[in-house]
Order: structure tokens, then C-alpha cells, then sequence
């Protein structure tokens, strides 16, 4: 009997005993930190695009002035995302909604027409929470069509016209001025509101037992099921967490536009979720926190102002001359869209390296 | 012994083939030969190794070491492209078909006929009748494969696998979801493949099956090679008491503690489809094993008692008060534990810390005035570190980052943070070292000793016998009745599960 010729592989190492580096924590902080190492980049940066005007007070109460809506936000849209449900694509039909009922509330006078608009906006997060929590419907379509619904619903109640506050009334004169009311001499209501949200959203993520179990549903939503944590409530509730950070802000920024309508809040869907995710809360769930997401928001309102002061003089070159450039807001969309495909790339590239991905 | 030492007519020959994980040799030295036009069964307990044989022989590793030959050709198995193209062809227990496509489009997926740059329709549905009649078929081929049924379904599974032209078949438990009829027709297919000269490869558990379909059988145990015997000259009992062969009574130590009060008591408990009129009592402070093959509705009663899955007909009863837990929020607080048997995807969230995972079943009992800290819970923790040897013991670690043998020691830890009155456990060594195994039957041993009434769900027939002070059986979603400890043997009970020998009524 002749030995038919064995191929013989080389026997391997024997892997050394917890194989996997426990890398997970460490890209979580590198992704909090590296947002502040931006923020402060930023702050670097802004000096030398435009020495006489970056670092003034006004300038830098506009920077944070403009993002402070968009913050608001974020910080609703950070449990979905926490959640792993990614985002609420219907947050600009809920800023529209809740501006127009607070609007058409202002008969019934000031307060009624913020808890109205509060009340009509958490009314739709409620009905998303239902459907995409407990239906398990998914998340991005149906917001997706739930804001095509609003924005129809707007314009078929109000015949395609816009909603004005009376200025005449008090209730409406109050409303006209909110976002610019004065607090210690300056407009500072939606950088308060942002702080205050911020706030309550890292008490709530991070010390209650409601966060906690959001975080394990995130991780893994079978395991948080078989851990007898109400997964269906705990991932409905980020919707309606959600949809009253955009109602505040939707109201806000009604009251900036001085009008009621359909497109207010445009784009703040996307906005919002560049903000979270450059803060180092992942797509994937479950990793990341508020003073990331934080962070993400002054990284994009920095960003932005440089880019609005960046102004490249003109130039002679041969025969051609081109007139003095300014980063306009076209070229800030497609920065912005350019830095959550980068973003969002880097992360899972690298959490594919670590074999993270599935987990 | 009915090993073949000739070459001639060996369609498959694996020499010295090992493949380790960490922690275990899950393979260790095995030699297996085949010869074309034979039915060859490998049976063994639950981690003997079959499984892991099959996926080295499907390609899915590349570090496994020995030597495959192929018609006495050495092949190279490290990628399951490799496999493929050697003729290898896998059945899995769960199909690998595409349910709204055409049958004629799963069945020739990957080569599919081609006129230019346009899929040649005739010849497809040609090829795929004659592939459908070879395994007995007579189905229109553009009929989507949602729309037949399921053993429908398996045969079209083999017809696809034929239609690569293997020379070798593994087919994994492909009676698990066959009738009686089904049964017997799909034997008489793999019969008429036997003839045209197809090695088959018959992995099952259900040893009266394998004496009817195979020429011959190889018995695996603990990751080796027992026998290679015909099957002209084994029974069932000669089977069984190979697959299980050791003594291992003495890695059980005697239990101190006796059994106290009735703890638990479910009458006619069912859910349709699942699991049918099951009643049983345990006590306090006993270890109650469930016996039974896979699939047999142990996992889906567990579930279904913690109000994971819903009920349809039956009463629970708690320390003698009637209990119906709503969801299984409501069963943990009522003093219900469900350990589930796949710790990867549905015990422990593994991106996350070992503590925050020990802890993700106490989230609510953590807080004071509204605020969750996991501190509250670490005293609790660090006993149950170091009293299931949790190494290395740092609960900031990531789950991610442990071997299995401690993953499954948190998963264990979990649960008893939460102070069951009545643990279930569900495969709780399912692929961990010999060295957390212990531990883990340790711990069990003491939790029922302290008076939890514990019910042990297990395939691992040693740690099913060794722990349990009685066995009760499942088969077919019935509970069929029980061994008493004197009376249950890793023999008994496997023999029990495939529907022979006498039971004691539960």
C-alpha cells in the first residue's frame, strides 16, 4: 500500500489567552476626545482665516447662536441614535408642526401656545415610538414618510399659506421676540435651552436606569430583550425624547423666521445626526455620550464660522483672474455631507478592523 | 473494527486531522475515510467534534491541520470555494435557499446558463428539471421556493447541492423537520444516489435512522475518533454506550443538600406548535434535568414559563401561588431566571463592560430617588467574581475581550444577581473549557444546596446525568415522563429521547 502524499499545514499559534485587545473603551474616548481635539483645532484655525474678527464676542455669540437649535436637536436625535435606530427623519415636519400650532395657539395666549406646540410635536413622536418601537417597523422609512405627511398635512390645513403671529396681540408679540428675548443683555434663550438640554440628556443617558437600559438595548437588542429590559418602551421613548427637542427648537426657530410654515427645519434631520456621530456616538448603537455629541455641535458651529469668515483674495494667474472666493452656504452643505461620510466611514472601517462590527 | 486501509475506491480520507480553538481541541486526530457509493453516518454526543469535522471539510478554516485526500488526491480545504470546487457539498439542518426566487434559480445560483449576455431561460429550466428528478421531483421550476413546502423545500436543497456534481454529500440532521413519509422517501433518494456511486456523509442523533440509512458508522467522543464499525454489527445500546463511553461519574461531586418543598408546579402547559399539555413539579433546592433530542420543545417551554414567548393553555404555580407573568419583567421580578443558550446573540451584549453586562438584569433594583449607578451593584459583583473565578477580574473589561468559558461565566453571574427562586439554564457549558465547566457545575450544585430549585436544559449527557436528581424527557413537544436518579444513565437517557426504552410518568 503506497501513502496517498498528505498535504500538512503548519499547525498555528496557540492564541495567547483574552485574545482581544479591550480596544472598545479606548476608541470611545478617542472618539469624545477627538472631537475637543477639533473644537480646539478650531479654535487655532479661526485667528488665522480672520485675525480681526474670529475671536470677538459677537462673532463667537453668532457661531453658538447659529448652532444652538441644530444642538437642541442633536440632543434628542443622540437616543435614537443611541438606540441604534440611527435617526428621526420626520424632525423637520415636527419643527414645522409644533411652530404652526404655536402659532395658531396664540389666541389661547403665550403659555398655551408653547405647551400646544410642545404637545403637537411630542404627538408625532409619540405615534413614530409606537410604530417603530413597538410595530418594529423601520425606523428610516417610516420617519421618512411620516415627514412627507406632515409637510402635506401643513400645507393642505393652512391652503398652502404661511401663518403669521398677530403682533398686535401681547401673546404674539411675546412670541415674535422669544428667540431674540434678552437674558443679561444678550440673546442668549436658545444657547440656555441647548445647555439645559444638554444637561437632562446626560442625566438621563448616562445616570438613570432608563439610560441604562437603552444602553444594552442599543449593544444588543435580543440580549437586552432576554435581560427582561422593555426594549419595545425603552426604543419608542427615544422618539418621543426626540420629537420634543425638535418641537422646542421647531418653536424657536419659528419665532426667528416670524412665520409658521412647512419648510422650517429643513435639513435639520441631517444636521443633527453629522453633530451626534461626530461626536463619537456610532451608528452601531449603544457607544458614545452626551458630552460628545456636545462637542460635535461647537465642532460644527466653529466649522461653519470659519468657513463663512475663510475668504481666499483674488488672484492673477496668466491670463485668467478669479475674483475673491467665499465658502458660501452650497459649498458648507457638501463640507458638511463630505465630513458624516468621512465620519461615519472611519468608524465602522475601524470597528471592522477591531471585528466589532456584528457584535 | 471496519476501517479501510486500501485506497480503492476512497471517494473522501481525512488523516490526523485536528483543529483547535481556544480553550479546546475540538477536533483531535481524527482519521475518516469514505468510499464512494456508501452511506457513511458520524454520530456523537453534542461537542464530540462532528460539526467542527464537517466545517474543516467545508472549508471554513484555514488552520486546521492533517490531511484531506480526495480520490486519493491531496486537497488543500481552506476556503469554502476550495471545498467546493474539490466537489464537496454541504446540507445544513436550515436551508440555504432564496424563498421569493425560482426554484430553477436557487437550484443553478451561481451558474446560471448564459446566451451572450442574456440568461439562457430554456436551458435553465431544462437543467433544473433534470436536476428536480433526480431527487424525485416533479415541480414546475419557475414555482418560487417560498411557495412549496418545506420538504419540498429540503429535496430541492439536495437537488442544488447535486447540481454541483459533488462527489461527496455531508448532509446534517436533513430529517430534522421530515414526517415519517418524507422520511422514508428521502432515504430511498439517498439510496439511489448511493447506487450512482456518491459518497454520502449522515450526520444525526437519531441512532434508529442512522441503523437504517448508513453502511457503515464513525462514532466521535470529546473531539476523537471512537470506532469505525459496519453497521451490520451494532445496535442502538452498542451506539450509545460508545458516544458516551467514560465513566465520569466522579467529576460530579455528591450534592449535601436534599430536596425541600414543592417550588414550582405547571399543569398542562402548551404552546400550540411547540410544546403540548406538559406538566410537572420541582422542589426547592433540586437540580431537575430536561432530556430530549433537539428540537424536541425544551428551549420553547423554558421561554414560554419566563413569559418570553407567549402561552396558549396551562397554570404555573410559584411556592403553591398561580403566577402568569405578563412579560419577563414581570417573571425576574417574580423570582424566574431564563440563562438562554446562545450567549453571543442572545445572553450578553459583548461591545459592552463585564460588569455592565453582570448587572443588566438588577437595572431597575440599581437605582435610589430616580438615579441608576452601577457602583450600588458591585459588592454583589465582586463576590460573584470571585466566586465563579472570573479571570482576569476587572469589570471594566469588555465582554468582547473574555474567553468563552468566562462570557459564560458572566452570563451566569447575571442571573444570579437577580436571587432566582427558580433558575433555568439553558446549555449553561455550551462550549467552554473543561476548566470553566467545573466551576460552572460547582456553582449550580451550591445555588441548588442554598435551596433554589434549579431545571437544567442540556444536550451535554454527562452534565445532564451527573447534575440532575431527576431527568425528566421531552420528545416531540410531549413530556414523556422521567428517570429517577438511580435509574438515569447517559445510556437511558439517549435511548429514552429517541423514543425507547421505560419511563417513570413526571
Amino acid at each position: 500500500m503506497t501513502e496517498p502524499p498528505m498535504i500538512h499545514t503548519v499547525p498555528p499559534p496557540p492564541p495567547p489567552d483574552g485574545r482581544m485587545p479591550a480596544s472598545n473603551r479606548f476608541v470611545g474616548v478617542l472618539n469624545v476626545l477627538g472631537v475637543y481635539i477639533l473644537v480646539a483645532a478650531l479654535f487655532a484655525i479661526g485667528p488665522l482665516v480672520s485675525p480681526a474678527k474670529f475671536l470677538t464676542e459677537l462673532n463667537l455669540l453668532s457661531a453658538l447662536q447659529s448652532v444652538a437649535l441644530m444642538g437642541i436637536v442633536a440632543m434628542g436625535v443622540a437616543f435614537i441614535t443611541y438606540s441604534r435606530h440611527y435617526v428621526d427623519l420626520s424632525i423637520p415636519g415636527i419643527m414645522a408642526i409644533s411652530g404652526v400650532v404655536a402659532v395658531w395657539a396664540l389666541k389661547f395666549g403665550f403659555a398655551a401656545s408653547m405647551l400646544a406646540g410642545l404637545a403637537a410635536g411630542a404627538a408625532v413622536g409619540v405615534v413614530n415610538g409606537l410604530v417603530v418601537g413597538y410595530l418594529r417597523l423601520n425606523p428610516i422609512i417610516w420617519t421618512l414618510a411620516v415627514a412627507s405627511v406632515l409637510s402635506g398635512l401643513i400645507r393642505w390645513v393652512y391652503s398652502g399659506q404661511q401663518l403669521y403671529p398677530d403682533e398686535r396681540t401681547s401673546a404674539g408679540w411675546e412670541f415674535l421676540n422669544l428667540y431674540n428675548c434678552q437674558i443679561l443683555g444678550k440673546p442668549l434663550l436658545p444657547a440656555i435651552v441647548l445647555v439645559v438640554a444638554a444637561v437632562a440628556a446626560h442625566l438621563l443617558m448616562h445616570h438613570t436606569a432608563y439610560g441604562a437600559s437603552l444602553k444594552l438595548t442599543g449593544s444588543n437588542y435580543e440580549a437586552a430583550r432576554l435581560s427582561g429590559i422593555p426594549v419595545r418602551r425603552v426604543v419608542g421613548l427615544t422618539f418621543v425624547i426626540s420629537s420634543v427637542t425638535s418641537a422646542a427648537a421647531g418653536i424657536l426657530l419659528t419665532s426667528f423666521n416670524k412665520v409658521g410654515a412647512e419648510y422650517v427645519g429643513k435639513g435639520y434631520d441631517f444636521m443633527a445626526v453629522t453633530a451626534v456621530v461626530l461626536g463619537g456616538m456610532t451608528l452601531a448603537g449603544g457607544r458614545g455620550n452626551v458630552i460628545g455629541v456636545l462637542g460635535g455641535v461647537i465642532a460644527i458651529a466653529l466649522m461653519t464660522n470659519v468657513m463663512s469668515l475663510m475668504r481666499i483674495p483674488p488672484l492673477h494667474i496668466g491670463p485668467w483672474a478669479f475674483g475673491e472666493i467665499t465658502i458660501g452656504t452650497f459649498w458648507q452643505n457638501i463640507i458638511q455631507g463630505a465630513i458624516f461620510i468621512l465620519v461615519v466611514g472611519i468608524n465602522s472601517l475601524s470597528l471592522r478592523k477591531a471585528g466589532r462590527d456584528d457584535s | 473494527m471496519a476501517d479501510i486501509e486500501d485506497d480503492i475506491g476512497i471517494a473522501l480520507r481525512m488523516k490526523g486531522v485536528s483543529k483547535r480553538f481556544p480553550g479546546t481541541l475540538a477536533v483531535d486526530g481524527v482519521d475518516f475515510a469514505v468510499r464512494a457509493g456508501e452511506v457513511h453516518a458520524l454520530i456523537g454526543e453534542n461537542g464530540a467534534g462532528k460539526s467542527t469535522l464537517m466545517k474543516v471539510l467545508a472549508g471554513a478554516f484555514d488552520d486546521y491541520t492533517g490531511g484531506v485526500s480526495l480520490n486519493n488526491k491531496p486537497v488543500l480545504l481552506h476556503s469554502p470555494a476550495a471545498a467546493k470546487a474539490a466537489g464537496i457539498q454541504m446540507i445544513h439542518q436550515e436551508l440555504s435557499l432564496a424563498g421569493p426566487v425560482s426554484i430553477a434559480e436557487n437550484v443553478l445560483a451561481g451558474r446560471l446558463p448564459r446566451k451572450g449576455p442574456l440568461l439562457d431561460r430554456r436551458r435553465l429550466l431544462a437543467e433544473c428539471r433534470h436536476h428536480l428528478a433526480r431527487v424525485g421531483l416533479d415541480l414546475d421550476p419557475v414555482t418560487a421556493v417560498e411557495e412549496i413546502s418545506l420538504h419540498e423545500a429540503q429535496l430541492v436543497e439536495i437537488a442544488k447541492a447535486l447540481a454541483n456534481m459533488p462527489c461527496i454529500l455531508v448532509m446534517d440532521e436533513p430529517t430534522s423537520s421530515l414526517g415519517r413519509e418524507e422520511v422514508a422517501r428521502l432515504f430511498e433518494i439517498i439510496r439511489r444516489l448511493r447506487g450512482q456511486g456518491l459518497a454520502v456523509v449522515y450526520i444525526s442523533h437519531h441512532l434508529p435512522e442512522v441503523l437504517q440509512i448508513a453502511d457503515r458508522v464513525t462514532v466521535l467522543r470529546d473531539g476523537r475518533k471512537v470506532a469505525t464499525e459496519d453497521i451490520a454489527s451494532v445496535t442502538s445500546a452498542r451506539l450509545v454506550e460508545m458516544m458516551v463511553g467514560r465513566n465520569v461519574a466522579t467529576l460530579y461531586t455528591q450534592r449535601r443538600g436534599r430536596p425541600g418543598a414543592v417550588r414550582l408546579a405547571v399543569r398542562g402547559l402548551s404552546r400550540w406548535g411547540f410544546f403540548h399539555d406538559v406538566s410537572f413539579s420541582a422542589a426547592s433546592g433540586e437540580i431537575v434535568g430536561l432530556g430530549g433530542l433537539s428540537g424536541a420543545g425544551r428551549s420553547e417551554l423554558a421561554r414560554s414559563l419566563c413569559g418570553i414567548d407567549p402561552l396558549d393553555a396551562g397554570r404555573i404555580e410559584l411556592d403553591g401561588r398561580a403566577v402568569r407573568p405578563r412579560n419577563y419583567r414581570a417573571a425576574i421580578a417574580a423570582g424566574l431566571a431564563y440563562l438562554t443558550e446562545d450567549r453571543k446573540a442572545q445572553g450578553l451584549a459583548l461591545r459592552l463592560t463585564m460588569g455592565e453586562n453582570m448587572l443588566s438584569a438588577i437595572i431597575p433594583r440599581l437605582c435610589r430617588l430616580g438615579l441608576f449607578s452601577q457602583r450600588r451593584g458591585e459588592p454583589a459583583m465582586a463576590g460573584l467574581i470571585r466566586s465563579l473565578d472570573i479571570s482576569p477580574p476587572q469589570p471594566r473589561r469588555m465582554a468582547s475581550a473574555l474567553s468563552g468559558g468566562n462570557q459564560q461565566k458572566v452570563l451566569l453571574g447575571k442571573w444570579l444577581t437577580t436571587h432566582p427562586k427558580v433558575l433555568i439554564l439553558d446549555e449553561p457549558t455550551r462550549g467552554v473549557d473543561v476548566g470553566a465547566k467545573v466551576t460552572i457545575h460547582r456553582a449550580i450544585a451550591e445555588l441548588a444546596d442554598a435551596g433554589t430549585c434549579v431545571i437544567l436544559i442540556s444536550g451535554d449527557l454527562p452534565e445532564l446525568v451527573g447534575l440532575s436528581d431527576r431527568i425528566l424527557i421531552m420528545r416531540g413537544g410531549h413530556l414523556i415522563g422521567q428517570l429517577p436518579r438511580g435509574h438515569a444513565t447517559e445510556s437511558t437517557v439517549l435511548l429514552a429521547a429517541n423514543g425507547e426504552g421505560r419511563l417513570e410518568p413526571a
